[in-house]
């Protein structure tokens, strides 16, 4: 069942998406290794921050210092939870550690309401059950029970969306290292975590925040908050970058025009931080305003120039797409953007400024 | 004759070290430090023996520009140590930087901030190679943390990396130039012996090239006259001389050592005089841990003294623990629980990190990132200050704060006894002197006549300062009450002289002191307005209208995020009025004020169209504010107040149903004012529609309050709205009348008694009635009365209607 390839499959693994990039990682890494790690603390560094010399590209966005607390943090006796906004690309970052750290990022648990304890621990064929008792012939391991018997990482996605009691499962695999399995006899009933074992969680701070954890389970993980891209300039780079590549895969062959999208991640950012670069406080809305957002606004953006009139997409289209994708069907933040628009574009220099603020009556209801 | 010029980070205990062991190991002829040149002749002040850290604070005021700086000091600082070395083994010692009133530092208030900021993005370059968040942990990564050997070395690689090819500004141009005339100058003088420059490591590339053979064609004619240090030669300017507000010079020279500061000297540079007109004076202060560690962007210089500090006196292993026991004992009194097991897992985290980034033993960044990993278990509001570089701001978390704190340290500078005393001591005693204050009693102080204005400023001014000793018991407490008298009380008071000079490192005068001190609580009170507005009023009643080129941008920045709409409203109408016509404290006019007008206005209009209440009773403070805009947008155009903007906010809030009734009126009201009978876009109905709207609402007086508050004018114009407000409020059933009636009352108080009357008088004419108008205003029996009587002819109505022998809900009219 592993992907090998990347052939045929929408998105391959990051293991199998940069296989290349992880062998010649391992092949020049003479760092000590953390005993059952594929990657020396070093390399697994150098696999998400990027290195020139060897050809590995920066994967992820973000200060270089939250990896290394990561990597420390999973090296330790703790797990490793990452929150944040939605949309700052920490289900990217549980991956990458995860394949940097076991090679194989695949043992993954989707946190959820109806998330049960057999998804997570481990479950049974109920034919071989009947017809064999409980052995481990008829053991269906899930994520966990795999990634201790393994000992390799286990991520699990979004897990304050699961029940305070399901997630309280993770206690004794964490503090203990291990887990029961009460209907085995003997030596089987208890499965020992092998070196390697750690779990990478994610939470985001809007859904139910991390609130609901118990404090018994967040005294077991190491938190670290992963924030929107801090820098202006490298947050236009990267939604030029992906809006371009989404847009090519779209078949628009010019790319977004430069100045509406400097518009537009000013504006983001402003409204998702609640201030002007002037300094003027406002409300933040309540929606996301991701950098992933961004990327879709300005998506959208290219998508209605270029199919509605054959150009790049202009500041007015901004107006148009932002009202559907940043406000969605909120009408306080349909309300909060507009005053934005109002008040907020006509002391800023640039044409492309002027013209957002002309095309705000473009926004539903206005 | 060798010159060694060891280019360093100011405040690094890395260089501070190199510093030290070149200058033992060489015993130059000169040790040439970045500084203020101007100090030459009281270098000496600087080794009386002061508990660190100490400051030069140098201040200058001329017509156009008003200025004060800080050069810094601690015991790690690499130019502390160069003149601590010096010192020790015979050298001469020399300031070689242009002085820092000079235009160079115009916009720079810390001569050791890190000039490489200035030039980021080499910085940035690095950081990204070495993998670390910013130029600090970058600086640890490299030269604090690295081994000590080869530190020279590297620094020197390092500085030749930021500065690159990049050309230097033209103020760095011009330090550059001068700082090699001294080192030119010097080496001639020491003939064979070392010649030692301690310099920011930006400059050192710059400097060899300039200070080299080849850059300095000059030397050589003086060569042989620069070998007798103490020329009696006529000084063309003497450091001492040049600051008529400085008297601490003498004393000064005379502790300073022999042979220091002969600027006369042929070859020796001459130390730049400031304008005629202008006024400089450079003293030392005693400075703070905290202060030292609070200068932001541009302006700073290396973080967390106290974590260096421990770093200094013993090592990186030391500085490490102290930093996990300090910060765990601060969140323990703090009563934050801090466990055993988290502080081994600190400690843990501290050393895999520093193993992770190839330290010997954990850095700096390394503890803060082991201690954050193991004491924070929530989502952060705001990136750790340490990773994004910069003062910590709000939203932090508990332990980080404490964290910082404890980098920080709380260490405070103490001068030695003999150190010469601030000026500002001697010009604030003669001018207590001047004017009688300087003995215990009561004084009065009449503003409207120069004289007593005088006198009250020179008051204010020391209660600015917190002088201890001079109270105010009465006089203006805002800038429109209508008071002309003070009455002060002056008292002797034993801290007088030791407030006086720790206020000197405010400024040399009454005056530039109050205004440093102003400035300072502005960029303190941060978005607190009525810290803003006093500060403000105290720099009117101090005399102070020129705060500083940055304070408008602060005042702005403060009122940007000020969330009040009934505090802003108030601070709109003061500082309006002060702007318009003040005169006798002399603000109008005023630029700062002028700012804080145009921000306020613009954020009240922010505020009021995000107010959503729709059923919340009528504010009056709240239409106040709306009062306060209308009177910016009429009188004060000029000051960035745009019209247009209000009219079409004023549309939207008029319109906005879920917008508070009486914001709705007194928009309404501000709209048709602004815009008077010409309105195209049809943004405001006729007044009369618009109050058949708002009775349908239900909240009619709310918004009639709103309305009357801002523009009553329409109610009294011929073809005003009277008859229709007298036809709806007397369609109102007797309940919802009894319900309408505070509500209207308020609204009607907006009206002058005399209006009130003509209003009183238009309703009798209308109903035929003769009679006085005034008579209907006051009522001669108590309101239950009247209300017992509305009850018992409404049940009488409702009787006749039911026995069919009246209709009712009809006026006859």
């Amino acid at each position: 069942m592993t992907v090998t390839t990347t052939a045929h499959v929408q998105r391959p693994p990051a293991e199998v998406r940069y296989a290349d990039e992880l062998a010649r990682l391992r092949a020049a890494d003479d760092a000590p290794t953390p005993p059952g790690w594929a990657l020396s603390l070093r390399a697994a560094r150098a696999f998400i921050v990027g290195d020139e010399k060897l050809g590995v590209t920066r994967k992820f966005v973000g200060d270089p210092s939250l990896i290394d607390r990561a990597l420390v943090s999973l090296a330790t006796s703790r797990g490793l939870l990452l929150v944040g906004d939605p949309g700052t690309a920490k289900s990217l970052l549980s991956e990458l550690l995860a394949a940097a750290v076991s090679g194989d990022s695949t043992l993954t648990i989707q946190g959820g309401a109806a998330t049960t304890e057999d998804q997570i621990k481990y479950s049974w064929n109920y034919a071989l059950l009947v017809a064999e008792g409980p052995t481990e012939r008829s053991l269906v391991p899930a994520p966990l029970l795999r990634g201790m018997a393994h000992g390799q990482v286990v991520r699990f996605e979004e897990i304050t969306r699961c029940p305070l009691e399901v997630q309280d499962c993770l206690l004794s695999p964490l503090s203990d290292r291990v887990l029961a399995v009460p209907e085995l006899p003997g030596d089987g009933g208890m499965v020992f975590a092998k070196e390697g074992f750690n779990i990478i969680a994610t939470a985001n701070t809007r859904d139910r925040g991390v609130n609901d954890m118990s404090s018994a389970l967040k005294r077991r993980f190491n938190f670290e908050t992963v924030f929107p891209i801090a820098d202006f300039d490298t947050e236009l780079s990267l939604v030029e970058a992906e809006a371009g590549t989404l847009l090519r895969r779209s078949g628009v062959t010019t790319p977004p025009r430069r100045d509406v999208l400097e518009v537009l991640v000013t504006a983001f950012r402003e409204l998702r931080a609640g201030r002007t670069a002037r300094g003027d406080e406002m409300e933040r809305l309540s929606s996301v305003m991701s950098t992933a957002e961004a990327v879709s606004v300005a998506h959208a953006v290219g998508l209605r120039g270029w199919f509605l009139r054959g150009d790049a997409g202009t500041a007015a289209d901004l107006v148009s797409c932002l009202a559907g994708t940043a406000a969605k069907d909120s009408p306080e933040d349909l309300a909060k953007l507009r005053r934005y628009l109002e008040q907020h574009t006509s002391w800023r220099n640039g044409p492309q400024w002027r013209e957002l603020r002309d095309a705000r009556r473009e926004l539903p209801g206005g | 004759m060798s010159l060694t010029v060891i280019g360093v980070r100011h405040h690094s205990p890395a260089c501070a070290r190199l510093v030290g062991s070149t200058i033992t190991a060489l015993r130059p002829a000169f040790v040439l430090i970045e500084g203020p040149a101007d100090m030459n002749a009281r270098i000496g002040e600087l080794l009386l023996g002061h508990e660190l850290p100490v400051a030069v604070f140098t201040s200058y005021l001329d017509e156009q520009r008003r200025h004060g700086s800080w050069a810094p000091f601690c015991a790690y600082s690499p130019e502390w140590e160069a003149l601590r070395a010096g010192r020790e083994c015979g050298a001469e010692l020399r300031f070689i930087d242009l002085p820092a009133w000079h235009e160079a530092f115009a916009d720079r208030d810390n001569r050791y901030a890190d000039a490489e900021l200035r030039y980021a993005e080499a910085v940035q370059r690095l950081c990204t190679e070495f993998g670390v968040d910013n130029s600090d942990a970058l600086w640890d990564h490299v030269v604090e943390m690295g081994p000590a050997e080869q530190v020279g070395q590297r620094l020197e690689t390092y500085f030749d990396l930021i500065r690159g090819d990049s050309a230097a500004g033209t103020s760095d141009t011009a330090r550059e130039a001068y700082m090699a005339r001294w080192i030119r100058a010097a080496q001639v003088a020491a003939g064979d012996r070392p010649v030692v420059a301690v310099v920011g490591g930006f400059h050192r590339p710059a400097l060899l090239r300039l200070a080299s053979p080849a850059g300095s064609p000059a030397t050589a004619p003086s060569a042989s006259s620069a070998s007798s240090p103490s020329s009696p030669a006529t000084a063309p300017s003497a450091p001492s001389g040049s600051s008529p507000s400085s008297p601490a010079s003498p004393i000064g020279g005379a502790a300073g050592d022999p042979g220091v500061g002969d600027p006369g000297e042929p070859g020796w540079p001459e130390v730049p005089e400031p304008p005629t007109g202008a006024t400089a004076g450079s003293y030392l202060v005693p400075y703070s841990f905290r202060r030292l560690d609070a200068f932001g962007g541009y302006q700073s210089g290396m973080p967390s003294p106290e974590y260096y500090q421990q770093l200094w006196e013993s090592g990186a292993e030391q500085a490490a623990r102290y930093l996990i026991t300090a910060v765990a004992a601060r969140l323990r009194r703090r009563g934050q629980p801090v466990s055993t097991a988290d502080l081994i897992a600190a400690r843990a985290g501290a050393e895999a990190l520093a193993r992770l980034r190839g330290h010997d033993c954990p850095s700096r960044v390394d503890v803060l990132d082991g201690l954050a990993s193991a004491l924070i278990n929530e989502a952060l509001d705001v990136p750790l200050p340490w990773a994004v570089r910069g003062t910590v701001t709000a939203g932090q978390h508990p332990a980080v704060v404490e964290m910082t704190a404890a980098l920080s340290g709380d260490r405070v500078g103490r001068l030695h006894p003999d150190t010469p005393l601030p000026p500002l001591v001697h010009a604030a005693t003669a001018e207590l002197e001047r004017y009688g204050l300087d003995r215990a009693g009561e004084h009065t102080t009449d503003l409207t006549d120069p004289y007593g204005r005088t006198v009250s400023r020179v008051l204010h001014r020391l209660r600015v300062l917190e002088i201890p000793g001079f109270r105010r018991d009465s006089g203006p407490a805002t800038g429109i009450d209508p008071v002309l008298r003070e009455q002060w009380t002056v008292q002797q008071h034993p801290h007088r002289l030791a407030a006086l000079i720790e206020a000197g490192g405010y400024g040399p005068t009454l005056e530039s002191a109050a205004a440093t001190r102003i400035a300072q609580r502005i960029d303190d009170a941060g978005g607190d307005l009525g810290a803003i507005a006093d500060a403000l009023f105290d720099a009117a009643l101090c005399g102070v209208t020129d705060l500083g080129s940055d304070v408008p941008d602060r005042l702005e920045r403060g009122i940007a995020v000020a969330g009040d709409l009934a505090v802003l409203g108030r601070v709109l109408a003061v500082t309006l009025a002060l702007w318009r016509h003040d005169r006798l404290l002399g603000t109008a006019g005023s630029a700062a004020l002028g700012v804080v007008v145009a921000a306020a206005a613009r954020r009240i209009l922010w505020l009021a169209e995000g107010w959503h209440a729709p059923g919340a009773p009528a504010d009056r403070e709240r239409i106040a504010a709306v009062v306060a805009v209308r009177d910016a947008v009429l009188h004060a155009a000029g000051l960035g107040v745009d019209r247009t903007a209000a009219v079409e906010i004023s549309g939207r809030i008029a319109a906005d149903r879920a917008a508070p009734p009486e914001l709705r009126g007194a928009f309404y009201g501000l709209g048709r004012s602004l815009l008077d009978e010409d309105d195209p876009a049809g943004l405001f109905p006729e007044p009369s529609e618009a109050v058949r709207g708002a009775f349908t609402g239900g909240a009619a007086g709310d918004w009639l309050a709103g309305l009357f508050g801002v523009a009553r004018e329409h109610v009294l114009a011929p073809g005003g709205i009277l008859r229709l407000l007298d036809d709806l409020v007397g369609g109102l059933g007797a309940d919802d009348f009894l319900i309408a009636l505070p509500a209207l009352r308020q609204a009607f108080e907006y009206f002058p008694p005399r209006e009130r009357e003509t209003i009183a008088e238009e309703l009798l004419a209308r109903r035929g009635l003769g009679g006085s108008g005034r008579d209907l205003l006051r009522m001669s029996v108590a309101p239950q009365t009247v209300a017992a009587g509305l009850a018992l002819d409404e049940a009488v109505e409702e009787r006749l209607a039911r026995a069919g022998l009246i209709t009712v809900g009809r006026t006859d009219d």
